[in-house]
């Protein structure tokens, strides 16, 4: 969720227990916007400002913070990341209209699988 | 500077660059072509959930990503609902909506499965502004006004 520190919108995760954690890998580049998590909380996406607005993907097992920069330099409005982070989707503005578009991240992230989902490799078809 | 240290230059530069998300054209075209307008986008797995205006109108669309169509809501988008606000579960089966009714702004819970709108109350009261439902469906956070602040609500959901 978004806070005012000291005067500025900066993301905080909130526990179910309520507790409050700050995020320290992003202190800076306020104000933040349209946060949203992965499905165990490994990847934070979020919008920042770097002297213009640019959405970010943090992955906290690791702490590498992935700048996601717009083709055509447009500015990201909203942001929503897909459960297993294999996809985000990103509200634009594009010729005075609000637009949807959809970003594939599986080759920059790992998936971040629900907790219990069965993994299988695919059928080993046409081995004989 | 020789052609071939350029060339090797422009090599280490790109190695550097590292891997990039990368736009999806054919369901971004799809979208575009959909509607008019679209925004609010809430992702699950093969799921978009957004609000989208048509005819002047906006309301809420699920995409199916996969088959590349919106499914219908029956029941959903009344004539005399306003979408303020909606997220989606990672399966699609449920829809969190805020939405502005009889001049009131009201939080509700789509099922899909069976078609029916469940208005949800707030307590203490107070007006919601945006929702975020978990993956599983069965917890959602909306922010709501109180008194003039922002506050943020978690929910469980049977």
């Amino acid at each position: 969720m978004i806070t005012p520190l000291q005067g500025r919108p900066t993301v905080q995760l909130r526990g179910e227990d309520g507790s409050i954690r700050s995020v320290p890998q992003l202190r800076r580049h306020q104000p933040h916007s349209s946060p949203s998590l992965s499905w165990n909380g490994r990847y934070l996406a979020l919008i920042t400002q770097r002297g213009k607005r640019l959405a970010v993907i943090l992955d906290r097992l690791n702490g590498r913070l992935h700048p996601l920069p717009l083709p055509g330099g447009r500015d990201p409005i909203r942001l929503s990341l897909a459960p297993d982070a294999r996809r985000l989707a990103l509200q634009v503005a594009d010729k005075g209209q609000w637009r949807v578009e959809l970003l594939d991240l599986s080759e920059l992230l790992e998936p971040d699988r629900a907790t219990g989902q069965t993994l299988t490799t695919p059928p080993l078809e046409n081995i004989r | 500077m020789t052609p071939v240290i350029s060339l090797l230059l422009t090599l280490v530069l790109l190695g550097c660059s590292g891997p990039r998300p990368k736009p999806l054209p054919d369901l971004n075209g799809l979208l575009r072509q959909n509607a008019g307008s679209r925004r609010e986008p809430s992702l699950a797995q093969r799921w978009l959930a957004s609000l989208t205006l048509r005819g002047g109108r906006e309301q809420v669309e699920l995409m199916d990503l996969g088959a590349r169509q919106p499914v219908p809501l029956p029941g959903l988008n009344r004539a005399d609902a306003q979408p303020i606000s909606v997220s989606v579960s990672a399966d699609g089966t449920r829809l969190a909506v805020v939405q502005q009714r009889d001049e009131r702004t009201e939080l509700v819970l789509y099922r899909r499965s069976v078609g029916t709108v469940q208005r949800l109350p707030l307590e203490p009261p107070g007006v919601p502004r945006a929702v975020s439902l978990n993956a599983d469906g069965r917890r959602m956070a909306v922010q709501v006004s109180r008194g003039g602040r922002w506050e943020v609500d978690l929910i469980r959901l049977p």
